[in-house]
Parts: structure tokens; C-alpha cells; sequence
């Protein structure tokens, strides 16, 4: 074989695998949208997943015969009828139905979308209403999914900061600083069902949480640890040796140098490593299966049964193992990635913005 | 005391070791108040490393051990008194100018807010007559809140000289301040040197001899850990005692 035609195969295979690699993303993600996207509307982003029946008490003189379609003055509601109930299509501002309380006495509004699907005079001349409020969307999970973010990362990113701080800033080399750095490498290598299994036991089990938002991100914190501590590393072994010289020899002590110069100067990779911190919880699935449960509602508590949440990946999960239902899966798909697109977009606008400042 | 025969520095049987290997050997000398004294000397003779026991930067590098004593205004540095105290009062200026990245209001006014001072006309102040001290005062006064970074090499240098006259130190510690710098930039920092011996004691590394002869009044020439001859500056450049100093000023070695 000429050198002429080595070179000609060689770059073949190099430029097919380039191309192959974008083939195969393009595909992941047209199918993805492809299949997702009749699934995304507005009800999908706005509403909550189960539907909701809530029975509410009105003062009015009106009958029950008097809740049918068309416009209803006394209540400022006008409403028409298809085959799940009386759908309220129009509210006014001032209708008593917005300020209405259900039978617990809670207040309760009623909303354009709602269905009122009973009517009944009570003994007292109240009117009862039945309002059935559809589900199908996926607040809960997207709210769960922040709450995940949130806490994880209150518990991580300090703990995982001053750790790379005192390795870098602090501690002398030599043994204990060896056995930390490996500690710290082999537990980024943990596949994350591990760490899922050590969460089920301990803040599950032994600490009685129970399914909870607080053992999911509990169990998402250690495991992000070492992410966070390495990203936060490198960033300040980047900072020039000089600037911490020049701060202590101006006789600034070891503090007023770490808070005051390096760390200020850290920030760009600091707060990469927390927003690829971010995007790893919105990508964590395996850990929280076995830690947050697959509850697909608001979680009320931090532990304890009203604490059990699905975050997005979550309820891919079950809708796909479960209900076998492809579309609404890839639709949270797209959810899941137009917010991994708007977080690396963010991390390369914050660095971005704050190099320029630097060397303004 | 002004000029008198108490010296600023006194140095007493100076051994320091980078672990086993000893860097500067039984080293005595008295630096005098408000004069420049030079350490020439060829790459790795210890001038660098002796500068930096002066304000105890040395202290930074794993493994150091210091053998003997450092006084300043005959009070022993490494013992009875604050390194954090004694660094402002011995500032120093490095090879690189090695500003922060922050605006030149900033670097300046770093060191009086690190020691507390917080008011902004009192800041003010201090940054104004720095700058002015460091001759840089008319290139930057319209650009204070600048990036520093944005300067060339010898206004970087000159205002970290600045940064470290912000704390009012006694002694200023310059190491090669300018051989990062072109020509033009190296005269105006010499004769900043000069200026500021006025109010200021000052210790130069050089590489340069020119340079030491130009603005020293005594210079040190080092040898592989020891001070092969320390005098006036006259005498060393012009009537050198020892055969090792007239060989390195005369170019035959170094």
C-alpha cells in the first residue's frame, strides 16, 4: 500500500468518526424532539401531574339547575360543556369563585381550565360544587427537581469548596494529603446506583427519612463531591503563585489572601463546578430511584412521607417502565435537555463575562 | 539616628539549607538605614534567597531552615517579632510586576485595607501619594478604576511599587524589579530607586552591573552561598579586594 493511500484511509477513518459521532447525536435528539414534541404544550408546562378533585361551598341564591353552560352573572363565570363537565372558560376578576374555600374551609380558586362537575344545595342554602381540576403536566417533578438542585447543592458546593481550599491552600503534601486525593478520585469513579444503594440504607433506613427529598439530596451531595472538589481545585491551581505571594508579602495573613485574592479570582471555576454539579443532578436517576422516591407530586416536608418527589428523570423512568407511555417520556426529555442547554449556556456566559472583566 | 552608624539590617552567621543542601553559608552583614544596597552575583549564588529571609518570604517554601539571626532594628525577625508585622514593614517587589487583576485603585489601596483602613477618603488619599511616590501618578490618575493588568510591564511594576509604599514600609526588597522590563521602563525604575532612598532603606538583586553601579551605594557580590566581598560600591567596582569579584565584574565569569 502507497503512503499516499495509508494517508487517504487514515483520514477516512478519522473524518467518519468525527461524522459519526454527530450522526448519532443528531439522532438521539431528533427522535427525542420527534417523539416529544406533540406531548409539549401549555397545560404540560403548567399543570400538575394527577388530576384534583376539590368539593367547594358558595353562598349564593342560586339553584343547582342554574350551574349549566352559557354565562352565569352572579358567579362572573361563563362555562361550557363537554363530555368531562362544565369547563370554566372565563373567569372575571371579581367572581366569587376565585375566592371560594373548600369544605375543610381552605380557600380555594377556581381557575380557568377547571371543570365543575357537580352541583348540590346544601341544608343551609350553600351550593356545593364539585371542580375537578385536570392533571398531565409536570410541575411537580419540575419543582422536585429544583428542590433537588437547591439542597444538594447548599450541602456540596461549601463543603466541597473549603475541602479543595484546605487541599490546595492549607495542607502540606505528603501522606494524608496523598490518601485524600485518592479517597477522592476513586469515589468520583463510583457508579452512582452505589451510592443510590448506601442512601437507601443509611439516610432512608437508618436515619428514617424515609423516600425524601432530604435523603435524595443527601445521597446526591456525596456523590457530587468530587466533582466539585476537583473543578474547584484546578481553579485555584490556576491562580499565579504571585498573587498569593505579593498579598503575603504586602503582610496580609493567610485568610485576608485566600478570601481577598484567590478565591475572587477562583470564581469563574467555581461556579463551573457547581453548574456541572447542577447538570449532573438533572441527570442523576439511578441514586434517586432508590433514595427520593416516585412520588409525582409537590414534596410538602424535607423528610418523611410527605416528602417523597420524583424529579424529572424519575418519572421518565416509570412512565417508560410502567405506563409505557413513549410520548410523554420524550417530551420531559426535551424539558430535561432545554435545561442542560441553558445550564452550559450559563456556565460559558458567567466565565465568559467574568474573564472580560478580568482583563478589561 | 538618621545616617548614623545604627544599621537597619544586621545580619549574624546566616546559614540556610532547601533541606540537606545548604543555599547560603555563615552569612554576616549590617545593611544601612536609607541607602540602596546591591546583591550581584552569578544565577543560583543565593542573592535571591538571602533577599527573601529579609522579610521571610522563605517561610512559603517547603523545607527551609534558617540557622543564625536577622535584626531588624536590632530586634530578631524570626523570633520576636510578627511576620505578618514585619512584611509591612519590609514590602517587597518581585521579578515579574505581578499586579492583581483588580483596578489600580485596588492594588494600591489592597495593602491599607488588609491592615484595616476603611475610609474612603483616608484610601484616597493614601493610593494618590503612593502613586505619586512611584512616579506613576500623571499616567494613571485618569484611569484609577482601570484594570491593571491593561498597563505595560513597566507601569505594572511601578505601581506594584506603589502597592507596596501604600503600607509606609521601612524597607523596600526589590528582586531584579527590572529585568522583565525594555530600557526606558529600567531607568525610570532606577531612578525611582534613587528618589525613594530618600525616606526609604532598599535592597536590589541585579543581574545587571550596570545597574548596581549606577544607584547602589554598597553592593555584595555572591558566590555559591557565600558574600565573597561586600563594601561601597566604588570600591568593589573599581577596586575590587578579591580576585573572584574582579573576574565576575570584568565579565570572565557569570
Amino acid at each position: 500500500m502507497s503512503r499516499k493511500t495509508k494517508d487517504r484511509l487514515t483520514q477516512a477513518a478519522v473524518y467518519g468518526s468525527a461524522g459519526l459521532t454527530v450522526v448519532i447525536l443528531v439522532l438521539i435528539i431528533g427522535f427525542i424532539v420527534i417523539r416529544g414534541l406533540p406531548g409539549i404544550n401549555l397545560s404540560f408546562l403548567t399543570r400538575s401531574w394527577e388530576d384534583e378533585t376539590t368539593y367547594i361551598l358558595l353562598d349564593t341564591d342560586l339553584t343547582e339547575d342554574a350551574i349549566q353552560a352559557g354565562t352565569i352573572d352572579e358567579l362572573g363565570v361563563t362555562l361550557t360543556e363537554d363530555e368531562t363537565g362544565l369547563l370554566v372558560e372565563n373567569l372575571d376578576s371579581d367572581s366569587p369563585l376565585k375566592s371560594a374555600s373548600n369544605i375543610q374551609g381552605d380557600p380555594f380558586e377556581v381557575k380557568t381550565g377547571d371543570y365543575i362537575t357537580r352541583a348540590t344545595e346544601e341544608d343551609n342554602g350553600q351550593l356545593r360544587l364539585r371542580v375537578e381540576r385536570p392533571g398531565g403536566g409536570i410541575v411537580p417533578m419540575l419543582v422536585t427537581t429544583i428542590y433537588m438542585i437547591l439542597l444538594s447543592l447548599l450541602v456540596a458546593a461549601p463543603i466541597g469548596i473549603f475541602s479543595a481550599v484546605y487541599l490546595i491552600e492549607y495542607a502540606k503534601p505528603g501522606k494524608i494529603m496523598t490518601l485524600i486525593h485518592f479517597a477522592i478520585e476513586n469515589l468520583a469513579g463510583i457508579p452512582s446506583i452505589i451510592y443510590g444503594l448506601f442512601g437507601c440504607l443509611f439516610f432512608v433506613r437508618v436515619c428514617h427519612f424515609q423516600y425524601s427529598l432530604l435523603a435524595g439530596a443527601l445521597t446526591l451531595s456525596i456523590m457530587l463531591l468530587p466533582t466539585i472538589i476537583t473543578t474547584t481545585e484546578e481553579s485555584l491551581k490556576a491562580i499565579p503563585r504571585t498573587y498569593r505571594e505579593s498579598s503575603l508579602g504586602l503582610g496580609a495573613t493567610k485568610l485576608q489572601t485566600v478570601t481577598k485574592v484567590v478565591l475572587p479570582n477562583a470564581l469563574p471555576g467555581i461556579l463551573v463546578a457547581v453548574l456541572l454539579a447542577m447538570g449532573r443532578i438533572v441527570g442523576e436517576s439511578a441514586a434517586l430511584l432508590l433514595t427520593a422516591g416516585t412520588v409525582a407530586s409537590i414534596p410538602t416536608a424535607l423528610w418523611g412521607n410527605a416528602a417523597s418527589g420524583a424529579t424529572l428523570t424519575i418519572k421518565m423512568y416509570t412512565l417508560m417502565k410502567e405506563e409505557n407511555d413513549l410520548t410523554t417520556a420524550c417530551a420531559i426529555g426535551i424539558v430535561l435537555l432545554v435545561i442542560v442547554i441553558v445550564l452550559n449556556f450559563a456556565s460559558k456566559m458567567i466565565t465568559k463575562k467574568l474573564m472580560s472583566k478580568k482583563g478589561e | 539616628m538618621e545616617g548614623t552608624a545604627m544599621p537597619k539590617f544586621t545580619i549574624k552567621d546566616l546559614d540556610l539549607y532547601y533541606g540537606d543542601f545548604k543555599a547560603l553559608n555563615k552569612i554576616n552583614m549590617e545593611i544601612p538605614q536609607k541607602q540602596i544596597v546591591a546583591f550581584i552575583g552569578p544565577s543560583g549564588c543565593g542573592k535571591s534567597t538571602f533577599l527573601k529571609t529579609l522579610n521571610r518570604m522563605n517561610d512559603l517554601i517547603e523545607g527551609v531552615r534558617i540557622e543564625g539571626k536577622v535584626l531588624l532594628d536590632n530586634t530578631d525577625i524570626y523570633s520576636d517579632i510578627d511576620v505578618i508585622k514585619l512584611r509591612q514593614r519590609v514590602g517587597m517587589v518581585f521579578q515579574q510586576p505581578n499586579p492583581f487583576p483588580m483596578s489600580i485603585y485596588d492594588n494600591v489601596a489592597y495593602g491599607p485595607r488588609i491592615h484595616g483602613i476603611k475610609k474612603k477618603a483616608q484610601l484616597d488619599e493614601i493610593v494618590e501619594r503612593s502613586l505619586k511616590q512611584a512616579a506613576i501618578w500623571d499616567e494613571v490618575k485618569d484611569r484609577l478604576k482601570k484594570n491593571a493588568l491593561g498597563m505595560s510591564g513597566g507601569q505594572q511594576q511601578r505601581i506594584c511599587i506603589a502597592r507596596a509604599l501604600a503600607v509606609e514600609p521601612e524597607v523596600i526588597l526589590m528582586d531584579e524589579p527590572t529585568s522583565a522590563l525594555d530600557p526606558i521602563s529600567t531607568l525610570k525604575i532606577e531612578d525611582l530607586a534613587v528618589e525613594l532612598k530618600q525616606k526609604y532603606t532598599i535592597v536590589i538583586v541585579t543581574h545587571n552591573m550596570q545597574q548596581a553601579s549606577r544607584i547602589s551605594d554598597k553592593t555584595a557580590f555572591f558566590l555559591t552561598g557565600d558574600v565573597i566581598e561586600y563594601g561601597e560600591t566604588s570600591q568593589i567596582f573599581n577596586n575590587p579586594r578579591e580576585k573572584k569579584t574582579e573576574e565576575y565584574i570584568t565579565g570572565r565569569f557569570g
